[in-house]
């Protein structure tokens, strides 16, 4: 045929332009299986578990744990923090409001940012560790890699376990079958073997912000502490032996050393995400998700500060029960802000002095200055967007409590005393002659208020579901969230948490 | 014998005229006549002053005739008293009486006849030409002179309401924004809705490398019978732009205009009086009055906009070859301040026979440079939100610094950042054309496109905002692709008996490299290098510097056959091959075919009878599958590592490094999107004097691309870009042209054009990928908006779909009464589009207008919806209707704040009038234009027409309110040809 020819003859003319080359060149990016064939790629490789731990913002969600949803989601379920909607701001869907009250539902945005932040993490290591196997090393030097690898790893399974619970259970990279929930138990189980089968292999020493031997133990401490909670066997003995195994901290004689622009310097922290403005590291900028918009001023006569939203806030009440001579109230801001450049009180734009209350008079309709705000961390006039602060998230004071509250729990209050002291004598405070849960509650809220700690204190107190400020009694199937809507409709494999609509 | 439709080309024609001279002498020399005779002597030409050859010239009543000449001159003898009839194929005959008086040189101008020019018309197919009596599928043609005129900065809009079916958007007023095209509704997601444009045989071209002037003619490629011959690139329809050539004579022409423009419309908010008295009346003893009376929108705008364009171009034209060059300028100052357009454009067109027209070289080269300021547009939103009395500069002279997130001084925003961007595009081609063996013909056309964007920022110490926190923030940014296409291919023509075949195939290949880089620093001791020295700037952070390269190759093989019998009955078949270095390992190449046929209904004997009113009649349908691909961008199918900005931190030397992690889930089976598309229609005259064509079409598209959520794991991200979902497009598309009167000094042609689309979503999901709905319309960023979404994609809906409360109103307290449940409340698909014009001349007068309309789209009018919002008074501004719509409930999303849309524009008006030269070739006219002169619809906002594309914001009225401009200008043509 005629067309059969022509169409032969070109083809066979024009060969010499590479006719069915196809292949795709690389300039810019690495195929998978090119890379991690030097120590330094291996490096670079396992980086990267350690970069996921600051989280991700994308279309779908904005997942970092230091200031935005994986943050406020423990924050604003808990009895110490709130998100009131002001005017229009932060309303978004009452997915704050729905928090506070514990009406969440499975769509529920935060919900799904914590879920992704935790398994984006875990499908990266899963890739790593396949890449490092893959990389020709040996089987010993492979061993301490893949401990550290694994015990991050490890760090957000605990994190679902204590968020979600019944959650799936994926190790191999190359299986691609859809994974069904494992119950909560094997859940606990999983991390507990993992953490105890990396020990062996991980770093003795104090390595600032790296998973070690003390940071393993210190997992499993938080693992042992709400055993009842989560599975209903209680381990506080577990819990007190695996404090005791840490060793090479103490406690910063200044309680805000450990949240200070140079935090990393804190002798009291076991584990922080680090943050560095100038390594282009992202999503910390938890402060200004607090204060007021004009806030700027009270920290720079030119208002040479980044913006702030004027977001969540102290639950009322919270700030009150702190003791005036407890030096860490000042991890809260309340009072009237002063504009460094004219000497008096900010004015906002509504004509009203910017005076932060304790009192919230309408959680669904807050005035701009109501709440106290978050004041942890340290800030400076001319700060970045992205700030310097380390993401602290175990500091020895925590261990110092754990072993407090199960003497407690075991009976020996008098066990717990020195423990105590050694919190209350830096705060200012003396510890009271009665050492009982109710205190033990009220302390670790004083300890860590806005630290992420809250709801896992609350389960294991009970007080998450009682009535409080905004809510009613809480049903007990709420301890754990529900597998969010979209994750759900993605992988027909999984069911829902029981007690939530499928 | 019915020629009209007979297949005519040059050299055959030629050859038909010299027989028709040879007989016409040959009867001339038996003649013999007493009567009176002189000789006669004149030229012929067309409206455009270009020479007519082959013109044929009859003495009425006799057979003494004649042609005219290559330059079109003529010389005959004729009885005095007698009258020559002059006339030429396309054009409208002409008598003159001939007198004794008649002595000069006759020059005579012929007009073109629409309708018996359609027939002849020359369409490009892609690859070819054909004849538009002879085409099988559905192609809408424009000629340049039915272009739309008016300050243009983007030339797609040079074809808004010329093409039922295609829809031209520039969402906004803003000189520099581009506009988007849509053909027959979206066929994608995520992948451009835009057709693939053909500039000259180049396929695959940014548009705007062409500029109106240089246009001679448009084809859209509409079915897929017509566009299935461009393959994975057709599924959105194909534009093909062929630029202007010179065939004959010499010839200059000037074209200037300079405009003026203000801005069209504004939102009526709150002026500092009215807010005085609202403060007063409600006894609001808090609020803070600043004692000024500012209009923050007219703070940003210019208050009158100028506009001016000069295009001045050249052209010679012989036998064997032709040249022109054209160059122009146009800067067009936007209505907001620091914005505009300015472009320099030159192109040149060339083209030389040799060989005794056995082989044609043909070469292009299109250059031009854009520089714009790119706008910051928070301004807009900052404008509606500030109080009035509000001065923009405090009593120092600095600009007033105002509180919240969204409430900065927007006038501070726009004069305190210095952004520069330009863009070169470039475009060459070189074809060669052998012709050989009588019936074949090889072309080969090598091209190279480069287009190249740099941008510039500097936002100095003393910039509220960024620049002040970063002590001045500098960035430059560079980036640039190069394609390369080598086309081959054969064409074979052969006539016998009452057949006619056309046969063509052939190999196209397809480079396309981009490159760039960018580098950012801030912490400048002194504002006075801007971005020019970013090496000054102190602070540096990871991921300041960057670069980036990529490249895709596509292969082809195609072919295409047409046989027509007789001229009543022809076939279209095509088949196109695609290989392209993005699809996945397991789906390299797709295949694409297609088929048609028509009927020339008046061809058959049985029409004869008809043949008074139905000119002619042509039966259409048509089949095929075309491909999208360009949603797969580079690498999307390979599993691979990147090292976006993902550092971690080493204790022991106290230092960050860069982590490497993987990019994105592989894909193997990555591929376009693909299309089926069934095409019936019908092209008809009427009278002599109405011609029109009605299509009707069914696309299906199946294998979706769309990034979809996966679970993680298994997947190595949350995310995937795969091909899953399936939507359908059905539509009728009717276009009418008509000369309503013709005579010697009136003319009075209209057209018209109709189309209806309808969409819907059948599939989302297959056996790997599920998906319920997939929200979009994201209402991100406004206040307390975060997370939330006003649109679904959802399986039985059209994309676009608004999903929300439905709102029966306000109760007592002024609170938004609304449904329990989430429905669709609306969508943001038109239910039908027109464009509309007609054009008068009468003696030296013309006169014309443009005008197109979009009706049945539902627009979120956001804006609306965030300023009627009874928090904002007194700290901030409300439009002058909060005060009367008794709101007193928050921003809520429902169909409250959903509008119909439907409008209709009157978007140019043209009044001309030309001063004739003795030598008719050449000429000068003036005129003035109007754009935008009028806006006839029901929505609230300040424009109904806004973004309709992509998933992030289709139908969103939301802040960006570039106030689309009023333009009135005054031009000057001149024209010289010899």
């Amino acid at each position: 045929m005629k067309i059969k020819n022509i169409t032969l003859i070109v083809c066979t003319a024009l060969s010499i332009f590479a006719c069915t080359n196809l292949e795709e060149e690389l300039f810019d990016k690495v195929k998978d299986e090119d890379f991690g064939k030097t120590p330094k790629e291996i490096e670079a490789l396992a980086g990267g578990a350690y970069s996921s731990l600051r989280g991700f913002q994308d279309d779908i969600s904005n997942a970092f744990p230091a200031s935005e949803y994986v943050f406020f989601l423990n924050e604003v379920v808990s009895d110490e923090a709130n998100i009131p909607t002001r005017g229009t701001d932060w309303y978004d869907g009452g997915q704050y409001q729905n928090a506070q009250r514990h009406t969440w539902t499975p769509d529920n945005g935060m919900i799904l940012s914590a879920w992704r932040y935790c398994y984006a993490g875990i499908a990266k290591i899963n890739s790593i560790i396949y890449q490092i196997d893959q990389s020709g090393l040996t089987e010993d030097a492979k061993k301490p890699i893949f401990a550290e690898l694994k015990s991050v790893r490890a760090y957000y399974y605990y994190m679902l376990l204590d968020l979600f619970g019944n959650v799936p259970i994926v190790t191999d990279f190359e299986d691609l079958g859809l994974p069904a929930n494992s119950s909560r138990k094997e859940v606990y189980d999983f991390v507990e073997s993992e953490l105890t089968e990396a020990l062996p292999y991980l770093r003795a020493d104090i390595a600032y912000s790296k998973f070690t031997k003390n940071v393993a133990y210190a997992l499993l401490a938080r693992l042992y502490l709400n055993s009842e909670a989560f599975i209903g066997q209680p381990r506080w003995q577990d819990c007190i032996d695996m404090c005791q195994n840490i060793s090479g901290y103490a406690l910063e004689p200044d309680y805000f050393a450990n949240f200070a622009t140079q935090n990393e310097n804190s002798t009291e922290i076991i584990l922080a995400i680090p943050y560095d403005n100038d390594a282009g590291t992202i999503g910390n900028y938890m402060s200004s998700m607090s204060y007021h918009y004009l806030q700027r001023f009270a920290v720079s006569p030119t208002g040479d500060y980044p913006w702030s939203a004027n977001g969540m806030c102290a639950q009322p009440g919270v700030y009150s029960d702190f003791d005036d001579l407890d030096r860490r109230k000042a991890s809260m801001l309340a009072g009237e802000q002063i504009n460094l450049s004219t000497g008096s009180v900010i004015i906002m734009d509504s004509g009203q002095p910017l005076n932060y209350t304790e009192d919230i008079s309408n959680f669904e309709d807050a005035k701009q200055n109501e709440g106290v705000r978050l004041n942890k961390y340290q800030i400076n006039a001319g700060d970045q967007w992205e700030r310097d602060n380390d993401f602290v998230l175990i500091r020895y004071a925590e261990i110092l409590m754990m072993q407090a509250e199960c003497y407690v729990r075991l009976g020996s209050p008098d066990l717990a005393r020195p423990f105590l002291d050694q919190i209350n004598t830096r705060a200012g405070m003396t510890t009271p002659s009665t050492i009982d849960l109710a205190y033990l509650d009220k302390e670790l809220l004083r300890e860590f208020i806005f630290e992420g700690h809250r709801r896992t204190d609350n389960i294991r107190f009970g007080t998450f579901f009682q009535p409080w400020w905004e809510k009613g009694p809480t049903e007990a199937y709420r301890a754990i969230f529900p597998i969010p809507t979209t994750v759900l409709s993605a992988n027909t494999n999984l069911t829902q948490n029981p007690g939530y609509p499928n | 014998m019915n020629n009209k439709y007979s297949h005519i080309n040059f050299p055959k024609g030629k050859t038909r005229k010299s027989f028709v001279l040879i007989v016409v002498l040959f009867f001339l020399t038996l003649t013999i006549n007493a009567q009176e005779k002189k000789i006669v002597t004149g030229t012929v030409l067309d409206e455009t002053g270009i020479t007519l050859a082959g013109a044929t010239i009859l003495e009425s009543k006799t057979i003494n005739g004649t042609t005219t000449n290559f330059d079109g001159k003529f010389e005959l003898e004729v009885a005095v008293g007698g009258t020559l009839e002059i006339s030429y194929i396309g054009y409208t005959s002409q008598q003159i009486q001939i007198t004794a008086n008649t002595n000069a040189p006759l020059t005579i101008t012929l007009k073109e006849d629409a309708f018996a020019l359609d027939a002849v018309k020359i369409v490009s197919v892609g690859y070819g030409t054909m004849k538009k009596s002879d085409l099988t599928g559905a192609i809408s043609t424009v000629s340049s002179k039915e272009l739309v005129q008016g300050t243009i900065t983007s030339t797609e809009q040079v074809l808004q309401g010329k093409v039922a079916g295609l829809v031209v958007t520039q969402d906004t007023g803003d000189p520099s924004s581009g506009s988007s095209l849509r053909l027959r509704g979206g066929t994608s997601l995520t992948a451009s809705n835009n057709p693939l444009i053909v500039v000259d045989g180049v396929s695959g071209v940014d548009i705007n490398v062409v500029q109106p002037a240089d246009i001679e003619s448009v084809d859209v490629l509409k079915d897929a019978s017509a566009t299935a011959i461009y393959g994975s690139r057709g599924a959105n329809g194909v534009i093909i732009i062929t630029t202007k050539s010179k065939k004959k004579g010499l010839s200059f022409n000037y074209n200037g205009f300079t405009g003026i423009s203000q801005a069209s419309n504004h939102l009526d908010m709150l002026s500092a009086n009215q807010w005085r008295g609202y403060v007063r009346d409600n006894n609001l003893t808090d609020a803070i009055d600043f004692g000024a009376d500012t209009d923050w929108q007219s703070e940003l705008e210019r208050n009158m906009a100028s506009t001016q364009s000069h295009v001045i171009n050249m052209a010679s034209g012989t036998e064997t070859g032709g040249l022109r060059a054209s160059i122009s300028y146009l800067n067009k100052e936007g209505i907001i301040k620091t914005t505009g357009m300015e472009r320099l454009n030159a192109s040149l067109n060339t083209h030389q026979y040799i060989l005794d027209k056995a082989i044609k070289f043909d070469a292009g080269l299109f250059a031009n440079i854009d520089k714009w300021h790119p706008l910051d547009y928070r301004i807009f939103e900052r404008a509606f939100n500030l109080n009035p009395t509000i001065p923009v500069y405090d009593a120092d002279g600095n600009f007033t610094e105002v509180g919240g997130t969204l409430y900065e001084n927007p006038v501070e925003i726009l004069t305190n950042r210095n952004a520069d961007s330009k863009r070169n595009r470039l475009l060459g081609y070189f074809k060669t054309e052998a012709n050989f063996l009588n019936d074949f013909q090889a072309i080969l056309n090598l091209s190279v496109e480069h287009n190249a964007n740099t941008g510039n920022t500097y936002k100095p110490t003393y910039a509220v905002m960024e620049g002040r926190s970063e002590n001045g923030y500098g960035q430059k940014t560079y980036g640039e692709y190069t394609t390369m296409q080598l086309e081959a291919y054969l064409n074979y023509n052969k006539e016998f008996g009452k057949s006619t075949l056309n046969a063509m195939a052939g190999y196209s290949y397809l480079n396309n490299i981009y490159e760039g880089f960018g580098a950012q620093r801030s912490g400048f001791v002194t504002d006075l290098f801007e971005y020019n020295n970013l090496g000054a700037g102190q602070n540096y952070r990871l991921g300041d510097v960057y670069s980036y390269k990529g490249k895709s190759n596509l292969v082809s093989l195609f072919a295409r056959a047409n046989y027509a019998y007789d001229s009543r009955y022809m076939f279209t078949a095509t088949i196109r091959k695609d290989g392209s270095s993005r699809f996945g390992e397991n789906n390299k190449w797709g295949i694409f075919p297609s088929g048609s046929v028509a009927w020339n209904v008046t061809g058959e004997d049985f029409m004869q009878a008809s043949e008074d009113w139905l000119t002619s009649l042509k039966l259409r349908a048509s089949y095929g599958v075309t491909g999208n691909q360009d949603g797969i961008g580079e690498y999307k199918s390979l599993s691979i590592l990147g090292v976006g900005g993902d550092s971690y931190y080493d204790p022991a030397t106290d230092s960050w490094s860069l982590a490497y992690s993987p990019a994105q889930n592989p894909n193997p089976d990555l591929k376009w999107e693909s299309t089926t598309q069934v095409n019936i229609g019908l092209d008809f005259s009427l009278f002599n004097r109405i011609s029109g064509s009605l299509d009707w079409y069914n696309k299906k598209t199946e294998d979706l691309l769309y990034t979809y959520e996966v679970p993680q794991p298994p997947y190595l991200v949350g995310t995937i870009l795969a091909n899953v979902g399936e939507l359908t497009n059905q539509g009728l598309e009717l276009t009418l042209n008509a000369n309503i009167i013709q005579n010697d000094n009136f003319n009075w042609d209209t057209n018209f054009t109709f189309a209806k689309n309808t969409q819907e979503i059948v599939k989302l999901s297959n056996q790997i990928y599920e998906t319920d709905v997939i929200y979009s319309g994201s209402l991100h960023g406004l206040s307390g908006m975060s997370n939330q979404f006003s649109q679904v994609i959802k399986e039985g809906y059209p994309v676009g779909t608004f999903w929300g409360y439905e709102s029966s109103g306000l109760d007592e307290n002024g609170e938004f009464i609304l449904s329990d449940e989430k429905t669709a409340i609306g969508n943001v698909q038109p239910d039908f589009t027109i464009g509309f014009g007609m054009n008068f001349t009468y003696n030296n007068f013309d006169f014309g207008f443009t005008s197109y309309g979009s009706f049945g789209q539902d627009v979120l009018n956001a804006t609306n919806m965030m300023l009627y919002d009874p928090n904002r008074l007194p700290a901030y501004n409300v439009p002058d209707a909060y005060l009367d719509s008794g709101i007193n409930s928050a921003p809520t999303f429902s169909s409250y704040w959903i509008e119909d849309a439907s409008f209709f524009r009157l978007q140019t008006v043209t009044l001309g009038y030309t001063i004739p030269f003795k030598n008719s070739t050449s000429k000068i006219r003036f005129y003035v234009l109007g754009e935008n002169l009028a806006v006839f619809t029901n929505y609230e906002g300040v424009d109904p027409e806004v973004n309709l594309t992509g998933l992030d914001n289709p139908g969103i009225d939301r802040f960006n309110n570039y106030p689309r401009p009023t333009t009135v200008s005054l031009g000057l043509n001149l024209s010289l040809g010899y």
